[in-house]
């Protein structure tokens, strides 16, 4: 079982009378990805900055690698997380390794040169290094950001929109790079609107909205208790959708088609998507 | 400590090199800088020029500049053309405490809007800078070019005047009142401008919205150059201990205004 890096622990965050976040409880363990899934102003952000230690939570805890964030230590804790804003927030006029060197000594890096060489070489920008950050393109500047993110070595990374508005190519990479740092043994979590791509990339897959609906596998998400859906195919080539509590449910639905001399020839249980079950979570207005 | 003091240096130094490319941020001071030494010159030496007279002889301030010795001690020792010149140098000085306002309005609102406009300030403070570390690198590089600026145009100014004025005329200028004009009120002056424009930039989405606001610092010092300059009073060396001393109270305040806005979640949540 390896360890959790990150955890979470019963987080609320007010601004003035409105609830961001209440009651939030997740962890991220060592080499494990973790999706953020939930609708636009469903407290994500929020969530992100709260366990990048840039905003205290109103009540909760926040844990990274068996350290409690607090106002003394928050400092420390950013330094052991990178975090991928929304923007990539680069500075245009400045070289790529000019702004990852920024970085690297804003952490404290001893040797930040030799880190940024690193981290270029990781996102394969090595030969890019003198361009301008202003001329690179949208997924280029995406793989600065993710360097910048983890050139300090962060055993927690927090990825908010990492592959937002980037081409099909540009966002495979992105989440090889991701994956990536998964191998390395981080602790990843991803903020995303993209349901397929939390499904590919996460080991478990969170949903909010201001509360945690949900925090699972992929595939005990797909199958939890909002019932089951079964196709029914009759010998005259007509077919039956019928949605039943649980399959035990489904014995007993065939027996009494059986008893009303229907004749049957398949039972296919459908496949649910994720995103009929994040949708019947979060409410099908979103 | 010594880590804070990396942060600050960091974070400067990568202002300092985009403040270099960044031509809307350079080109409005270096403007201020020829601006604020045309006139004295223009009135001094090029009017006098064209118009064949002395400043003497046309009887224009002979009557202040001899008034203004009581004010001005370094005056003394100067007569005739010499002492009107020296008087208008002393007066015209006034006019170059705009190049530390222009210039740090400019480079102090660019540097925190360009963040703004970039969305650089959420990954910065997410790294382990604490914002009293980011309010002092956000000012360090504007003030550090400002004063050399300022302090450029004051070198040009006495050069200016040991070429083209009566000699003896730059030794009575380049005195105490100079001194403190731009050793000690100067820098306060820019300190409080800064100050300024770093608190009207947490709430403007442009530099040049910003620095229409922080602007108006300039019409109180042109309020006081025109009334001199018009007889008015004649500002001597207790009156500039007087102003540095009220300078360093605004500053006070404004420091305590720039640390409650330059925190973490108001930077995030109340930036726009």
């Amino acid at each position: 079982m390896a360890a959790d890096l990150l955890v979470a622990d019963h987080l609320t965050r007010t601004f003035g009378d409105r609830v961001a976040v209440r009651d939030l409880s997740l962890s991220v363990a060592t080499g494990e990805i973790v999706a953020l899934l939930g609708p636009n102003g469903a407290g994500k952000t929020t969530t992100m900055r709260m366990l990048a230690g840039l905003i205290l939570p109103t009540a909760g805890r926040v844990t990274i690698d068996r350290v409690d964030v607090s106002a003394a230590n928050a400092s420390a804790a950013r330094h052991a997380v990178g975090l991928l804003t929304e923007a990539p927030g680069l500075w245009e006029r400045l070289s790529v390794r000019l702004n990852l060197l920024t970085y690297a000594r804003l952490h404290g890096v001893a040797d930040p040169a030799g880190a940024v060489a690193t981290v270029l070489d990781q996102v394969q920008l090595a030969d890019r290094a003198e361009d301008l950050a202003g001329k690179l393109s949208k997924g280029l500047k995406q793989r600065v950001a993710l360097a910048r993110a983890i050139l300090h070595r962060p055993p927690v990374v927090l990825l908010d929109e990492p592959t937002s508005g980037l081409d099909p190519a540009s966002a495979r990479h992105v989440r090889d790079l991701i994956r990536a740092m998964k191998d390395d043994g981080r602790a990843v979590l991803v903020s995303t609107h993209n349901l397929a791509e939390a499904e590919e990339l996460a080991d478990r897959i969170a949903v909010l909205k201001t509360e945690l609906l949900a925090f699972d596998a992929p595939a005990t998400l797909r199958s939890r208790g909002v019932g089951v859906s079964v196709t029914i195919e009759f010998e005259d080539g007509s077919k039956q959708a019928i949605e039943v509590p649980d399959l035990s449910r489904v014995a007993d639905v065939v027996r009494d088609l059986v008893h009303a001399g229907k004749r049957i020839v398949r039972v296919v249980p459908d496949r649910r998507s994720l995103e009929d079950v994040y949708l019947s979570l979060v409410g099908a207005d979103q | 400590m010594k880590g804070g003091r990396a942060r600050i240096a960091a974070l400067a130094e990568k202002d300092a090199r985009e403040l270099i490319r960044n031509p809307g941020a350079i080109l409005p001071p270096l403007a201020m800088v020829l601006g604020s030494l045309v006139p004295a010159f223009l009135v001094a030496i090029g009017a006098p020029m064209i118009a064949g007279r002395t400043l003497e002889e046309s009887g224009d301030f002979v009557d202040a500049s001899a008034q203004a010795i009581a004010m001005l001690p370094e005056l003394a020792g100067l007569a005739g053309n010499a002492l009107v010149q020296a008087f208008l140098f002393h007066q015209f000085a006034l006019l170059l405490l705009l190049v530390p306002v222009v210039a740090a309005t400019s480079l102090a609102t660019h540097a925190v809007i360009g963040e703004k406009q970039a969305k650089a300030l959420e990954p910065i403070l997410a790294t382990p800078i604490s914002t009293i570390e980011l309010l002092i690198a956000k000012t360090l590089t504007p003030f550090v070019f400002a004063l050399a600026l300022t302090w450029v145009a004051v070198g040009l100014y006495i050069t200016g005047i040991l070429a083209l004025a009566e000699p003896g005329v730059w030794r009575a200028v380049l005195g105490p009142r100079m001194l403190i004009l731009f050793g000690i009120l100067g820098p306060l002056v820019e300190l409080a401008t800064l100050q300024v424009s770093v608190i009207v930039s947490s709430r403007a989405h442009d530099p040049r919205s910003a620095q229409q606001l922080t602007s108006l610092i300039i019409l109180p010092i042109t309020a006081v150059f025109v009334a001199q300059l018009m007889g008015a009073f004649v500002i001597g060396t207790p009156a500039l201990f007087l102003g540095a001393a009220g300078l360093l109270l605004v500053n006070t305040l404004l420091l305590w205004i720039g640390v409650r806005v330059f925190q973490r979640e108001t930077i995030l949540t109340r930036w726009r």
